[in-house]
């Protein structure tokens, strides 16, 4: 017997060593061919995830070029139609930003809108009381981060479902809600109207979101209440195995979320300074609608994303507005404008979850 | 399960319990519960409503899906039906028959969105609603429909016997399809564990879409009662100002849950929803405003919610009180098996 190596082999029998180079080949191949596969479905996954993270801005580009082209074509004033926008969308995406402290964590509040109608109630009756702007502020602030943190602690102290203790509170809210109305002897609160105009002002507002704003990206993006926020909602037993206080985040984005809200209170007092129990009434939802029209993720997590009340509050005023341009007049036009709206808001929500589906349907 | 006494007093606990402190409660005011003769009427009505929509609520939100849509479906499937009646004829026997499939279709077509789109159920059910409510609108051009002028669409909602036929037919259906059918048991396994029951070959989405239908139909009872007890169906509803029935849905559905462990869940739903209608006679009785009513209602529902999720914690210490040796703490109980999975 020769003591032989490959090499050697190669030379003196040759069958074999074609046998053994040609399994070899074809096993490096199919591991080529294995590793491209993968390759490309990680490639693929990486585009299809990226498409899902671009959609809600694709979506808010789309809808800004159909605002520009209809609201030109049909003559409309444009300057006056983008303020109208602003209006419209301020205080939904002030309140929104706040709320997606909560949403992160994959808790789940419905009171926002009845907590911003009472806040502004009481804001109204303290300036009513004082005649002070600044007082009426510190009131609609207080009292929305108090209500807030009512929710959050009952929430905390008694083990109780987040969501289930917000649909509480919303009973709550509507009953002192018409109680504040009740005060004043009549159905409505009222502010006076020259006081309101004099700073429902487009820089008022904007001054008011930028600030906010800039608060909760810095506390989202760049501290740790905003990642420790992302790991309850993506998964809250390492959270709570890694020594998080969930009941402490939770209180502290519950009081975030009530800025948010207070703030949204004060605007809607000057912006709409008569106020009765269904003033705001459909805020709660349209907040709602806003952060996953922006591409928040409802369940939270680390796919949170604190731009999304913005790109999702924007996006809904173009489409209001733009329905509202070319419907003008139509009878029934606000029901179509409102079935265009649910199919667009279905079609982002359905893209931007594109990079993400799992075997079974989600809960 | 424990014995037959205990079952029994289980269930029938909190409706005979809520019932004596109402009617003690009225008694005290110098008020009594059934003052009229249409307060027998009220509870069958209201007992119907209400039990209807937990049902409808509860068999998504025990798979963990939560459909904001319910009041859309009986708002879209009532307009739908009426319109058909009044503008065709039929009187409403047509409606009741309209009305019921629309809902059941509607409710199909919601399922349908959620499993072929596959996205969160809350966040399909949002634009459901939008979809549902902006459907309705167009149909009337945002008119009400109004039915003062067929009187013979409004006798369903008016008479004692066909709410307690309701109740009953209702019940039956839902306990028949949901415990006692081949798409039940598919129904439960994939409530315990989904996974693994789409892995042993139940197929989901077909039960999913099942499921919206059968909230649907009920959903479509719902508009039909309350259309032909008011006369009247507002169809001008949108931006979301139907999504309020459902919360009159969350207090039954724990009472439910929690009378479902000594008995069956579809028949807890129904003992819920006949002690919130006492409640409601008793706000009747004692005169309180609207602003009382929601403040108690929220109350009761915090206050019994803390008592589930602590139940475990409250047991231990009553038995230590009785033993004389002073409370302990203990972990609480999960929500979870009254299905108050949200967070």
């Amino acid at each position: 017997m020769h003591d032989l190596n490959p090499t050697d082999v190669s030379k003196e029998t040759d069958v074999p060593v074609d046998t053994r180079n040609d399994a070899t080949a074809k096993a490096a191949d199919k591991a080529e061919s294995t590793a491209k596969a993968e390759a490309k479905a990680a490639s693929k996954a990486r585009r299809s995830k990226l498409f899902a993270d671009l959609a809600p801005l694709i979506g808010l580009a789309v809808l800004a070029i159909a605002f520009v082209v209809v609201g030109t074509s049909s003559g409309t004033n444009m300057s006056y139609a983008l303020e109208t926008l602003i209006n419209q969308s301020v205080i939904i995406v002030i309140i929104a930003t706040g709320a997606i402290f909560i949403f992160a964590m994959g808790s789940f509040d419905i009171s926002l809108g009845a907590s911003t109608l009472v806040a502004a109630m009481v804001a109204g009756l303290v300036h009513n009381a004082t005649g002070s702007l600044w007082l009426m502020l510190g009131a609609a602030v207080l009292t929305a981060v108090v209500t807030s943190l009512i929710s959050a602690t009952l929430a905390a102290v008694f083990n109780l479902p987040v969501f289930v203790t917000t649909v509480a509170m919303l009973s709550v809210l509507g009953a002192v809600a018409s109680a504040l109305v009740q005060t004043t002897g009549g159905a409505q609160i009222r502010v006076d109207r020259s006081f309101a105009r004099e700073y429902d002002t487009l820089t008022v507002k904007l001054i008011v979101a930028a600030v906010f704003i800039a608060l909760c990206v810095f506390l989202f993006n760049y501290t740790r209440l905003g990642r420790v926020e992302k790991l309850i909602g993506g998964n809250p037993i390492t959270a709570k195995l890694t020594g998080v206080s969930m009941k402490l985040t939770a209180i502290a984005a519950f009081g975030i979320a009530g800025l948010g809200v207070g703030l949204g209170a004060f605007l809607t007092v000057l912006r709409t300074p008569t106020l009765t129990v269904t003033s705001a009434s459909d805020i709660g939802m349209n907040i709602l609608v806003a952060m996953v029209f922006g591409g928040m993720v409802i369940s939270g997590g680390p796919r949170s994303r604190i731009y999304a009340a913005i790109i999702g509050g924007i996006s809904m005023a173009l489409l209001n507005q733009t329905m509202a341009i070319m419907l003008q007049g139509m009878a029934g036009g606000a029901g179509i404008a409102q079935m265009v709206r649910a199919v667009l808001f279905l079609a982002v929500v359905w893209l931007a979850a594109s990079g993400f589906r799992t075997k079974v349907l989600p809960r | 399960m424990g014995s037959f006494m205990q079952r029994t007093t289980g269930t029938l606990i909190i409706p005979v319990g809520v019932f004596a402190v109402v009617w003690a409660l009225a008694a005290i005011d110098g008020a009594s519960l059934f003052s009229s003769g249409d307060s027998l009427l009220i509870l069958a009505r209201t007992t119907a409503v209400t039990m209807l929509t937990t049902m409808a609520l509860a068999i998504n939100l025990n798979s963990g899906r939560f459909d904001f849509s319910l009041g859309a479906m009986a708002l879209a499937s009532s307009t739908i039906g009426a319109h058909i009646a009044i503008t065709y004829g039929g009187g409403f026997p047509a409606m009741a028959a309209i009305t019921l499939v629309a809902g059941a279709l509607l409710g199909a077509f919601s399922g349908f969105l959620y499993t072929t789109l596959r996205i969160s159920p809350l966040v399909s059910s949002l634009g459901v609603t939008l979809l549902y409510e902006g459907f309705a609108f167009t149909i009337t051009g945002g008119a009400n429909i109004s039915f003062t002028q067929y009187p013979e669409l409004v006798s369903f909602g008016k008479s004692l016997t066909a709410m307690i036929a309701v109740i009953i037919v209702a019940l039956f259906a839902v306990y028949m399809v949901f415990d006692r059918s081949r798409f039940g048991s598919d129904y439960r396994s994939l409530i315990t564990g989904q996974s693994a029951a789409v892995s042993a070959g139940v197929k989901e989405k077909g039960n999913a879409i099942r499921t919206y239908a059968v909230s649907g139909a009920l959903m479509g009872m719902v508009g039909l009662i309350q259309a032909s007890s008011k006369g009247l169906i507002e169809a001008g509803s949108i931006n979301f100002s139907t999504i309020g029935i459902m919360f009159t849905a969350f207090l039954p559905m724990f009472v439910g849950g929690y009378i479902g462990r000594f008995s069956n869940d579809k028949l807890g739903y129904l003992l819920g929803a006949l002690s919130m209608s006492v409640i409601g006679l008793g706000y009747s009785a004692l005169r309180m405003t609207s602003a009382e009513q929601s403040l108690i209602t929220a109350l009761l529902l915090v206050a019994f919610l803390i008592f589930l999720s602590n139940e475990e914690r409250v047991t231990r210490w009553w038995r230590r009180m009785k033993a004389g040796k002073g409370a302990a703490p203990s972990e609480p109980t999960s929500l979870e098996s009254v299905g108050a999975g949200a967070r």
